[in-house]
C-alpha cells in the first residue's frame, strides 16, 4: 500500500515535472512570478514536512501545531482529506466482503464473527468520515441544503440506528416528541441525523447502564418559523466540570485515557458545535461526574408545508429486501432531466422492472394502450411538458385501460396548491425529492396496479419477463456440474468470485488513477476465467475488451467500458445471488 | 497407492475447483499461488504430475518447466494452462519438454482426462 501510493505520488511527481519543463516562464508577469514563487514555498514546505515528519500520531501532533501557522492548516486539511479517502478505498472493500460473508450460509458462531468485523469496519468508516467531514467544514467546503423533510421519521431513523449500535447491554432507549413539534420541517437533515447521532453514539458508548433519552420541543414558533430544543440525556460515566469547555476543542477528549477505553476520534463533539453554529443554534452540556450527561441543543427552522399525503414518510422495508417483488413489473418514467432519467432507469432496472422511459406523451399513451404497465412516475416540473398537464391528459383519456393507471408524482419542492392539483387530477401518490431508495420502492409497491405475488426467485427466473441486458446474464448450471452436484462447493467458488471481482474493482481504481494499463490488463486478464465458469459471456467479453483496450493502450476507452462494468456488475452479481438462492432451496 | 498433483495456478478461483475435482478423482493435491513456493516444495518431494498456469507470480510456468527439465533433471509429467491467444508460449513450453496443454476457460473434466492419460503413461 505505502510503496503503491509512493510510486502513484512520484508519478504525479514526475508528470508535474514536465509540465513545468515545457512552460514557458519568458511570458510570466512579474506579479504571476511571486504567486509561482509563493505557492512553491508552500508545497516544498508541505512536502518536507510529510517526509521528514509523518512518523506515528502524525494526525494529531500535526493538528496541534499547524494552528499556528495558515499555511501549514491548508496542507495539513488536505493531507487529512487525502489520507481519509486513502483509507476509505481499501475499508470499503473490507465492509463489502463482510457484506457478502454475511450473505453466506454460515454456523451462528461464523454471523457473530462477521458480525465484529462488519461493526468494526463501520467505526472505523464512522472515524474516517468524522475526520474528513471535520476538515471539510473548517474549510468551508461542506454544503448545507434546503429542502423540506419530515422530521418524525428522521428520528425514528436516528433511534433505530442507535438501537444498532447497543450491543449486549441493558440500555434502555427512550424518545419524547412534543405534540407541538412540527412534523414537516424545511432544514438540512443529514446535518440534523449527523448532530443527532454524533450525540447518540456518545451517550451509548459512555453508558455502561441507564438510559439515554431524547427529548424535543418547540421552544418558540412564530408565524411558519419555529426553535426546536433536541436534549440528549444519559446516565454515562459524566464529564468533569472544569473539562467541559475543552471538549469542543478539535482532536480532544476529557480524559487523556478516554480514547483507548472509549474509542473516538475526539472530533465528534467539535464537528457538532460547529454544524450547530453554521446552522445558527447553539449547544450546551451539563455534567455530572458518574451520574451522567445531558447535551442540549436549539435550532431555528422553518414550519414546512404539511403536503397532504400521509405517505411520505412510512416504515421502510427492511434493507430493501422486497425489491424482489418489483421483479417484474412494467413502469413509466416520464422525466425530462436525462440524469435524474438514467438514474432511476437503472434502479428500476436493477430490481428486475420494464421500464419505458423517455417518451412523448403520444409515445407514452400509445405504450399504456398496448402493454400493461403498472405505474406512472411522473416529475411534475418537467421543462418541456407539464407533468400536471400529462396526468390531466391520461385521467382523462377514453381507454379504460390507460385512464386507471396509478401515477406517483415526484419533485423537488411541492406547495400546498400543488398538493390539491394531485388531488384534483387523480395522482395517486407523491415522493419528495430526494428521496430514499426505500422511499421509492415503497411508494411502487404500494401503488402499483397488479400485485405480482412472488414468494421466490424461482418463477421469476423460470418466465423471465424482460430479456435482460447481456453483460449481467449468469448461468451457474455448468458449474453446478462441475461440483458434482455439490451445492456448498459451489458457494464456495461463488463467494471466491466475488471477492475476485472486488479485487479487480480495488485494482483497477487504484491503476486508473495512474493509468497504470500493465496492471489494469493483469487483473483483467485474472478475472476472465471467473466470468467463464459462471458463464457471464456477455461479460467476459467486456472484460476481454478492457484487457484488449489496455494493451492497445486506448485509456479513455478502459475508462469507458470500466464505467459500463461497474455499471453492469452489482446487477450481475444481483442475478448471480438470486441463482444461487434458488439452487440453494432445491 | 494415490497420485499427487502439483497444482500451480494463482488464480483462486479455478484452483478451489481443480483441487474439488481432483481430490474427487482420488489424488492427493498440493496447491501453490507461486513460483517460488513451488519451486522450493520441488526440491524436496516430486509429484506424479505437475499442472502449472503459465502466468504466476514469482516464477512463470515457461520457467518452471525449465526448472523441472534443466535443474532438477526429473521428467515428471507437466501440464500447461494456457490463455487463449497464448499460442507462442505453448509452443515454448513444448520445446522446454510439457506433455500437454489446456487453454482456458479449462473444463476440469477434460483436465483430468489428460492428468490420467499422463500419468497412467
Amino acid at each position: 500500500m505505502s510503496i503503491s501510493k509512493t510510486k502513484d505520488l512520484l508519478g504525479q511527481l514526475a508528470q508535474l515535472e514536465r509540465t513545468v519543463s515545457e512552460f514557458s516562464f519568458d511570458e510570466l508577469s512579474a506579479d504571476d512570478a511571486k504567486i509561482l514563487k509563493g505557492s512553491f514555498n508552500t508545497f516544498r514546505a508541505s512536502l518536507e514536512n510529510h517526509i521528514y515528519k509523518p512518523k506515528k500520531g502524525a494526525v494529531v501532533s500535526h493538528a496541534i501545531k499547524a494552528s499556528n501557522d495558515e499555511n501549514q492548516e491548508i496542507s495539513q486539511k488536505q493531507f487529512i482529506a487525502h489520507i481519509s479517502h486513502e483509507i476509505r478505498t481499501p475499508l470499503n472493500s473490507i465492509i463489502g466482503f463482510a457484506n457478502l460473508l454475511n450473505d453466506e450460509k454460515l454456523t451462528s458462531g461464523q454471523h457473530k464473527k462477521v458480525d465484529a468485523i462488519q461493526f468494526a469496519s463501520n467505526t472505523l468508516l464512522k472515524l474516517i468520515n468524522e475526520v474528513l467531514d471535520y476538515s471539510k467544514i473548517s474549510s468551508g467546503v461542506s454544503n448545507f441544503e434546503t429542502v423540506d423533510f419530515n422530521l418524525h421519521s428522521l428520528l425514528k431513523d436516528v433511534m433505530f440506528l442507535c438501537e444498532t449500535l447497543i450491543v449486549d447491554r441493558k440500555i434502555e432507549l427512550l424518545v419524547e416528541i412534543d405534540d407541538n413539534v412540527p412534523k414537516i420541517i424545511k432544514g438540512d437533515p443529514s446535518k440534523l441525523s449527523q448532530v443527532l447521532l454524533n450525540l447518540l453514539g456518545n451517550s451509548v458508548k459512555f453508558v455502561e447502564q441507564g438510559f439515554i433519552k431524547l427529548e424535543v420541543f418547540s421552544k418558540a414558533s412564530y408565524d411558519n418559523h419555529c426553535v426546536l430544543e433536541f436534549s440528549v440525556a444519559d446516565t454515562g460515566i459524566g464529564i468533569a466540570k472544569e473539562k467541559i469547555d475543552t471538549i469542543f476543542k478539535r482532536y480532544t477528549q476529557a480524559e487523556a485515557n478516554t480514547s483507548s477505553k472509549y474509542g473516538g476520534t475526539g472530533l465528534g463533539l467539535t464537528i457538532t458545535k460547529e454544524i450547530i453554529e453554521k446552522l445558527k443554534g447553539d449547544i450546551e452540556i451539563d455534567s455530572t461526574i458518574d451520574s451522567g450527561t445531558t447535551v442540549t441543543f436549539r435550532l431555528p427552522y422553518t414550519i414546512g408545508k404539511n403536503i397532504g399525503f400521509s405517505k411520505i414518510s412510512k416504515k421502510p422495508y427492511k434493507n430493501l429486501k422486497g425489491q424482489h417483488l418489483l421483479a417484474g413489473a412494467e413502469i413509466m418514467v416520464f422525466e425530462d432531466n436525462q440524469m435524474n432519467s438514467l438514474l432511476i432507469v437503472e434502479q428500476l432496472t436493477k430490481w428486475g422492472c420494464k421500464v419505458h422511459a423517455n417518451v412523448s406523451l403520444t409515445e407514452g399513451l400509445e405504450i399504456l394502450g398496448s402493454s400493461n404497465v403498472d405505474l406512472i412516475l411522473m416529475d411534475l416540473k418537467m421543462p418541456n411538458q407539464n407533468g400536471f398537464e400529462v396526468s390531466k391528459i391520461i385521467r382523462t383519456h377514453e381507454n379504460n385501460k390507460i385512464k386507471s393507471t396509478p401515477i406517483v408524482a415526484f419533485s423537488a419542492d411541492f406547495t400546498e396548491k400543488d398538493s390539491i392539483e394531485c388531488k384534483t387530477i387523480g395522482i395517486n401518490d407523491f415522493l419528495l425529492k430526494p428521496y430514499s431508495l426505500n422511499d421509492l420502492m415503497t411508494t411502487i409497491l404500494k401503488n402499483k396496479k397488479s400485485k405480482v405475488e412472488l414468494e421466490d426467485f424461482s418463477s421469476i427466473l423460470q418466465k423471465p419477463m424482460i430479456k435482460p441486458k447481456e453483460t449481467t446474464v449468469v448461468d451457474l448450471n455448468h458449474l453446478l456440474k462441475d461440483c458434482f452436484g455439490e451445492i456448498d462447493m459451489l458457494n464456495e467458488l461463488v463467494k471466491l468470485f466475488k471477492l475476485n471481482a472486488i479485487e479487480f474493482i480495488g485494482n483497477v481504481t487504484i491503476h486508473l488513477k495512474t493509468d497504470n494499463l500493465k496492471e489494469i490488463a493483469l487483473s483483467a486478464h485474472k478475472l476472465k476465467a471467473g466470468f467463464a465458469m459462471i458463464k457471464a459471456d456477455g461479460m467476459r467479453k467486456l472484460i476481454v475488451d478492457i484487457e484488449a483496450s489496455c494493451k492497445a493502450n486506448k485509456v479513455e476507452k478502459v475508462k469507458e467500458l470500466y464505467e459500463v462494468f461497474l455499471i453492469d456488475y452489482p446487477v450481475l452479481e444481483e442475478n448471480l445471488t438470486a441463482e444461487l438462492t434458488v439452487m440453494n432451496k432445491k | 497407492m494415490s497420485k499427487t498433483v502439483l497444482l500451480a495456478d494463482d488464480d483462486q478461483l479455478l484452483a478451489s475447483l481443480l483441487n474439488f475435482r481432483l481430490k474427487k478423482g482420488g489424488y492427493v493435491v498440493h496447491h501453490s499461488a507461486n513460483g517460488k513456493e513451488v519451486k522450493e516444495y520441488l526440491k524436496n518431494s516430486m509429484p506424479d504430475i505437475i499442472v502449472s498456469d503459465i502466468m504466476m507470480p514469482y516464477c512463470s510456468g515457461i520457467e518452471l518447466i525449465d526448472y523441472v527439465r534443466n535443474e532438477l533433471k526429473s521428467n515428471t509429467p507437466i501440464i500447461i494452462i494456457s490463455s487463449a491467444g497464448n499460442e507462442q508460449n505453448v509452443l515454448t513450453a513444448f520445446e522446454l519438454g510439457a506433455n500437454d496443454f489446456i487453454t482456458k476457460p479449462v473444463s476440469p473434466t477434460e483436465l483430468l482426462v489428460r492428468i490420467a492419460r499422463e500419468v497412467e503413461k
